[in-house]
């Protein structure tokens, strides 16, 4: 359990996390989602200790992250950049972090096993690849067994196969009743991999629920209809609140009504349809939506992450 | 994908002092450039030492006082050198966690920070000053043969050879993690790099042109004061009266030169601390 209560961070004059409460709970992947420069990262870094609120607190099951007595037995942290010195191998990583807590060669050993960097764990950090480099992170945040488990984009760098291996392993620990927080820019994966979501944007918190409640929130699905007769189903559609586009001469694009209405419409005026489509809204619609604001402001501010 | 660490041992891991000196150990054995830094400090101590004793023919076989104070200062002659090698290694230990991120993760593990940087204080002195002590009492068996044949017999377990073998490892290791809490101030390695060696080989100079143009003792006085000063004073010889160069300027003696690196290295140590846990990191 993750509780950010007012939670404020200012870096000079720029106000990167702004009056954020949210709570991020056990047994659920919780997906963090926000453009560049959003607060993400830095949100993340305040849980952790990393950084200093301005205003405000963040506690991780109950406590301030600092005062819990085996920080790492609480809090698993995978932040975007690598948090590794290069010039060591892997494994002597991973033993020097856990040697703070008494994590020994075994379970050392075990996280390496679990990322499947075996054959590489001999190897400086410095040669590895981005991928190779999130699976060492992913490794080190799970070398305490948190309760909690921070993630930074972690799918960043991974290929398709590590994809799959990231949205698993999240789903794995959540159903142990972990608590999961995941920040990602990547809506597609977000929506296959959370189950509630935290879209922040410029600081704030824009959206905080599940994601079958962002889908449903967002501006209702449309309907796509194929008909050789579009002028005539266009005027049949002329009906408060349904807006009707095209881009073909043979296609329309309907919002407003439901497509089995459609339907009905067209059978009694024996108009052909070719093709009638529901499109569900996905996630990235509704997220684009909901950050709009922030994307111009990144576009006239620069990002920063 | 399932851990198989049994839960009953899970439970036994806890954040402790010992812990974080065992994580800092693993740390600093497992950099190259570690290994690099204290090859060149042994391999240097030796080798200009090694050099000073091939030469011994030339003094005419001083014996008593003479002898031992050549012997001293013969083996401890590669303390000026190995300074700089010393301040490079305590800077990198820590700028190096800076430059690369690694500092959040060490963070992250230990979130109070200063047991953090206090146990890295310790396992890098203390490695230092082993390093160094072997170095040294290599140097002393290495010359001893090479000596004897110059007629100069000494014992190492003399304790006016001794002592200052000990002061010198001492000064090495507290040079050593004065550059590192100064590395820790300035958190990146060219800056932390430029301070330590600039305190060490710059100010020295700057203070004796300052006395040549203008014979003003105070800058002699503080000259002595300076870390390599008092480091070079650690390891003196004690035996026979020590003179100042100039009557009312300033000669630490070995205990005094001591306390004085010492305090150097506690107030770079404090302020590095007291930021530390104020800083982001």
């Amino acid at each position: 359990m993750i509780e950010a209560v007012g939670l404020s961070k200012r870096y000079g004059d720029k106000l990167a996390v702004d009056d954020v409460t949210f709570q991020v709970r056990p047994g659920l992947v919780t997906g963090f989602l926000g453009p560049n420069g959003a607060g993400k990262s830095t949100t993340m870094r305040l849980i952790a200790g990393l950084d200093r609120p301005s205003a405000g607190s963040v506690t991780v099951n109950g406590k301030p992250y600092a005062e819990h007595k085996s920080p790492l037995r609480e809090v698993g942290l995978l932040l975007d950049a690598k948090a590794v010195h290069t010039g060591r191998s892997a494994r002597a990583h991973l033993l020097a972090i856990g040697a703070t807590h008494g994590i020994g060669r075994e379970r050392v050993e075990e996280v390496i096993g679990m990322v499947g960097l075996q054959s590489v764990a001999r190897k400086r950090v410095g040669g590895f690849s981005l991928g190779m480099g999130q699976r060492l992170g992913i490794a080190t945040a799970l070398l305490g067994d948190p309760a909690t488990v921070i993630l930074d984009e972690p799918v960043n760098g991974l290929d398709p196969e590590g994809v799959i291996w990231v949205r698993n392993l999240v789903r794995h620990l959540a159903s142990q009743g972990k608590t999961v927080f995941l920040s990602s820019h990547l809506m597609s994966e977000m929506a296959q991999t959370a189950d509630h979501i935290i879209v922040l944007g410029r600081g704030r918190v824009i959206a905080n629920a599940s994601v079958h409640d962002i889908l449903a929130q967002a501006t209702g699905g449309s309907v796509r209809v194929r008909t050789p007769n579009a002028s005539a189903l266009r005027q049949l559609l002329e009906l408060p609140d349904v807006a009707v586009t095209s881009t073909q001469d043979d296609l329309l694009q309907v919002t407003g009504i439901a497509a089995p209405r459609i339907g009905e419409l067209a059978a009694a005026r024996g108009i052909i349809l070719h093709e009638l489509t529901p499109v569900v809204s996905s996630l990235e619609d509704a997220y684009l939506e909901l950050t709009q604001d922030d994307v111009e402001y990144r576009t006239s501010e620069g990002a920063e992450s | 994908m399932t851990t198989t660490t049994p839960i009953d041992q899970r439970n036994t891991w806890h954040l402790t002092f010992g812990g974080v000196l065992r994580s800092e150990w693993i740390k600093l054995r497992t950099l190259r450039s570690t290994v690099w830094c204290y090859a060149i400090l042994v391999v240097l101590t030796i080798a200009i030492g090694v050099l000073v004793a091939v030469n011994a023919n030339s003094l005419g076989h001083p014996t008593g006082e003479a002898a031992r104070q050549y012997v001293v200062s013969l083996i401890t002659v590669g303390v000026a050198f190995g300074q700089l090698v010393v301040a490079v290694l305590g800077t990198l230990v820590i700028t190096g966690e800076y430059g690369t991120g690694m500092i959040r993760s060490t963070l992250a593990a230990v979130p109070k920070r200063t047991p953090a940087l206090v146990a890295k204080v310790l396992v890098f002195g203390a490695v230092t000053f082993v390093i160094s002590l072997v170095s040294m009492v290599l140097t002393a068996l290495i010359v001893t043969p090479i000596l004897s044949g110059a007629g100069i017999e000494f014992s190492l377990f003399d304790p006016r050879i001794l002592v200052p073998i000990l002061g010198g490892s001492g000064a090495l290791a507290l040079i050593g993690v004065m550059a590192l809490a100064v590395g820790a101030l300035i958190r990146n390695s060219a800056g932390g790099l430029a301070a330590s060696l600039g305190l060490l080989l710059v100010v020295p100079i700057v203070l004796q042109l300052v006395y040549a143009l203008t014979q003003a003792k105070w800058a002699l006085n503080v000259a002595a004061v300076l870390p390599a000063t008092a480091a070079g004073q650690m390891h003196a010889y004690v035996g026979s009266a020590v003179e100042p160069s100039q009557p009312g300027v300033l000669l630490l003696t070995p205990w005094q030169g001591g306390l004085v690196l010492f305090a150097w290295f506690a107030v770079f140590f404090v302020f590095a601390a007291v930021l530390l846990k104020r800083r982001d990191a």
